[in-house]
């Protein structure tokens, strides 16, 4: 075998475990998804089933789908800007103003709750909502904790893209006349936004098919699309309904991240 | 304005450890419907040691994600590693196919899985949950080892190979032993994945086993005792403390 | 008695029996054990009454639990051979038992059948060619309870739940099924096929201003009326003498003029169950009365579909005075089974009023 050859194998000794494993567990189940949107019912139990388009068209046919997928989305607007309007600040602070053991010490207790159970974050805001603040089961408290809960990820991006501005940059800028303010906003606001970027893409995304925290807290409000679609498969039998509206909101995901991308890319240019 | 930052993060500090800390101090209190006054008492936890499915749920979790360290660890250095050390055509294509399991809800991931998994037989369960968390582990520890390879120098590795190193031993004397850090940071990442991993678990979670934060969704939507709040601080001190193994490890916030 | 002497053919007795008896052993531990999936905190899985049976049994109960009717099916789809007993409301079983996700009852292995009121054991819902798919259980009704202490006047009425004095203090289940048929009886018409539906949806509309939370489990609904969250709220009867009693809260049941959703509940043995034999002994002591009357007594539960151990109950329990009294009966809607289609529209029509909720 020449080198050539064996490099090939080599890479492909080195990725194919993994991708097959991605393959059969993600790739697969989202093929096998689509398929299953299309059926008109749920092939088990030895029923019959056909192809049909009725699911996609019933989305835009009806409007508790169209609503409620708007309200998804909408949340996913709020919770994403409201965490990184209070990230932000924060990510600065800590990659520019704070130094040292300090800076380490706080880091790590911003990221620390990230790494304990979402599921039981949640459920602490139902004993501090309740009381004393008694705003449990309203729009804003589902608000509240998904903010809580994806904070960390904002300031995370934000401060390792701020943090790796070389502090010369700024220095030089501020030396040849600029303002404390022009640094910022023409200096490291544009070089930090590949942290911006990251954050909504990892706050957006789950947010939007989010059921787990609007059920806990939303009480009356909990009624979205991603509740819609769970209870497609815990309170009916409709899985093609469920998978169509999954796509349905995989693809206004992907609307609107391509959206934002083209959008922040002349941010993004700047920095490289 | 140094003051100006340290208040506004103490503030943010404080907004993230409220809820918690209250949930903590409820699993201390006396009374089964959170009434105040504070009375403290351990009877949650003793009534904890006693409740075996929670316990079994517990454990059920922790081994799932010591597995799945395990794997996606092995799984994804090795393709990181063919990342870093090698340029082939398909490389753009398949760092792109990492992107679903994270940019796709997990809504959608769960069902999917679920869909396919029972179409071909392989139905629910600890198995099923594994499968689904190694897959969501995978970009991570790709992410994250790759990060470390380009900070190992290929010098040492070149250096390696004139001294007639096979690339199977330099792999395993030079290049893993300084990937190390890196490896044992992505090999805990996967393992707080996986124990947090709710979404996935809940669609796949088959009868009669669950993990625990299923056990956990299930307990508030259909009643619970501060039995939860225990084994919430429980969980929640060990998942710290295992971070705070990580910084040790691999510098975060990391001067260099 | 004679001396036990240790022969070498004792021995060798002894052993052979201990060796017999260890595999025995092993066959009936494995026989030793029934997994049951049913509502959680519904009877089945009360401690004391589990080890009374292991006790005359010897057979260890594992339980599962489900939130709703479509997750109790959707367990049993997708997991043949998880379960031996399995709680299935009377208007699902035919429609498992068609889908082959049940088998038929070997009902004279179940000593109490005879004893069974025949409306319910010998329900059309229960039978398929003549073979019995499950054994009627219990019944109940739901309908509505109120806060004792907070309301004073004993409403009689279903429209209670639209008064405005109750503005903001009415809790109601996230439940489309239920909260038509709430509906249905509050307009006047027959539950289980509104004459007029677009009746019924401005009905639930109307519910906007009134609603303070949806309940999903009779804990929360405990919870929210200790609470104050909830002044009157639709409750299971069933429900109701749990909370009254065990939860020691100041609640009442109402069957109201208008009448309330009837249901019974039957326990099912599932297809490929490993322990059928066990399975049936487990039914069989569900509904005798060594069981029911300290269920009902102690914890509270819904009416037992057996007559006799319904009569044992204390003169004062619900199931005898309300239940029991047949001009209540008189005013019952009973469950009917549903096509998908039907459940399909129901769930979309409950989704636009949740909608509107929000709007």
């Amino acid at each position: 075998m020449n080198k050539q050859s064996r490099q090939a194998w080599t890479i492909f000794g080195l990725t194919a475990p993994a991708y097959f494993w991605l393959t059969i567990t993600v790739l697969l189940p989202l093929t096998a998804m689509l398929y299953f949107s299309f059926l008109t019912a749920t092939p088990i139990g030895g029923k019959e089933a056909s192809f049909t388009l009725k699911h996609y068209i019933g989305f835009f046919e009806k409007h508790i789908y169209r609503y409620n997928a708007w309200r998804s989305i909408q949340l996913g607007l709020f919770v994403t800007s409201i965490c990184l309007m209070l990230a932000y600040p924060a990510a600065l602070g800590l990659a520019k103003v704070i130094k040292g053991r300090w800076r380490e010490a706080i880091f790590l207790l911003i990221i620390l709750p990230f790494w304990s159970n979402a599921l039981v974050r949640t459920f602490s805001w139902t004993m501090v909502l309740r009381e004393p603040f008694d705003i449990l089961y309203t729009y804003p408290a589902i608000v509240i904790g998904l903010v809580h809960a994806y904070l960390p990820y904002a300031i995370l991006t934000i401060y390792v893209s701020l943090q790796s501005i070389d502090d010369s940059l700024i220095e030089a800028s501020r030396s040849l006349g600029a303002t404390r303010w022009q640094a910022f906003y023409r200096i490291m606001l544009p070089l930090s936004m590949p942290g911006v970027l990251a954050g909504i893409f990892l706050i957006f995304v789950p947010v939007i098919g989010s059921f787990m925290e609007p059920r806990i807290l939303g009480g009356k409000q909990a009624i979205m699309l991603g509740p819609i679609i769970e209870s497609q498969f815990t309170a009916l039998n409709n899985w093609p309904l469920g998978a169509a509206l999954s796509f349905i909101m995989l693809a206004i995901v992907l609307i609107i991240l391509g959206i934002s991308t083209p959008l922040i890319k002349p941010y993004l240019e700047k920095s490289s | 304005m140094t003051r100006l930052a340290k208040i506004y993060l103490v503030a943010v500090l404080v907004f993230l450890y409220l809820p918690i800390l209250v949930m903590m101090a409820m699993a201390f209190n006396r009374s089964a419907l959170y009434e105040m006054p504070f009375t403290f008492d351990l009877v949650w936890f003793k009534a904890l040691m006693e409740n075996e499915r929670l316990l079994q749920a517990s454990w059920n979790s922790v081994w799932i994600a010591a597995v799945n360290a395990v794997i996606a660890t092995a799984l994804g250095t090795l393709a990181a590693y063919a990342f870093a050390r090698y340029e082939f055509r398909l490389k753009g294509l398949l760092q792109l196919l990492l992107f679903p399991p994270i940019t796709i809800p997990w809504l959608i991931i769960g069902i999917s899985m679920l869909i396919f998994f029972f179409w071909v037989g392989i139905g629910r369960g600890l198995h099923a949950i594994l499968l689904g968390h190694v897959a969501l582990s995978l970009p991570y520890v790709i992410v994250v080892v790759g990060a470390r390879l380009r900070d190992v120098s290929v010098q040492l590795e070149e250096a390696a190979a004139t001294l007639g190193a096979t690339p199977q031993q330099t792999f395993r004397r030079v290049t893993l032993p300084i990937l190390a850090p890196g490896v044992i940071a992505a090999a805990l990442f996967a393992f707080a994945v996986s124990f947090d991993q709710f979404v996935i678990s809940y669609f796949l979670a088959a009868p009669g086993t669950s993990t625990l934060p299923v056990e956990i969704f299930t307990a508030i939507r259909k009643g619970f005792t501060p039995e939860i709040n225990a084994i919430s601080t429980i969980i929640i001190l060990v998942s710290m403390s295992l971070m705070l193994l990580v910084a040790r490890n691999y510098r975060f916030g990391g001067e260099r | 008695m004679s001396r036990f002497v240790l022969t070498r053919r004792s021995t060798l007795a002894a052993m052979g029996s201990a060796a017999a008896l260890g595999l025995m052993g092993r066959q009936s531990r494995a026989a030793g054990e029934i997994k049951v999936l049913n509502w959680q905190g519904y009877g089945t899985d009360e401690k004391w009454a589990l080890e009374m049976f292991e006790k005359q049994t010897g057979i260890k109960v594992v339980h599962d639990y489900f939130n709703s009717e479509q997750e109790m099916l959707t367990k049993l789809r997708t997991s043949p051979g998880a379960y031996d007993v399995v709680l299935i409301n009377n208007i699902y079983v035919m429609d498992a038992a068609n889908e082959g996700l049940i088998q038929p009852i070997d009902t004279a292995k179940v000593a109490n059948f005879a004893d069974l009121a025949p409306s319910m054991r010998d329900s059309d819902r229960f039978v398929k060619e003549g073979k019995h798919y499950a054994v009627a259980w219990v019944w109940g009704l739901t309908s509505f309870a109120y806060n004792t202490e907070k309301v004073s006047e004993r409403p009689d009425s279903m429209m209670a739940l639209w008064d405005s004095k109750f503005a903001g203090k009415v809790g109601m289940r996230d439940d489309a099924l239920e909260a038509i048929q709430i509906a249905a009886l509050a307009t006047g018409q027959d539950m289980n096929n509104p004459a007029d539906m677009g009746k019924v949806k401005e009905a639930l509309l109307a519910l906007k201003p009134q609603i303070a939370t949806f309940w999903s489990s009779e804990d929360e609904w405990n919870k929210h009326i200790a609470a104050g969250d909830y002044d009157i709220a639709v409750y299971w009867s069933g429900s109701a003498a749990r909370s009254k009693k065990a939860m020691n809260l100041p609640v009442e049941f109402v069957v109201p003029k208008e009448g309330a959703i009837g249901w019974f509940d039957g326990l099912t043995v599932a297809a490929g169950a490993p322990n059928p034999d066990g399975a049936l002994a487990f039914i069989n002591f569900m509904v005798d009365p060594t069981f029911y009357v300290p269920w009902d007594t102690n914890v509270g539960a819904p009416a037992s579909a057996n007559g006799k151990a319904n009569a044992a109950l204390p003169e004062d329990a619900m199931n005898r005075t309300v239940l029991g009294d047949p001009e209540v009966v008189k005013r019952v809607q009973w469950m009917a089974p549903l096509s998908d289609e039907q459940k399909q529209a129901n769930q979309e029509l409950w989704d636009e009023v949740k909608t509107s909720f929000v709007q």
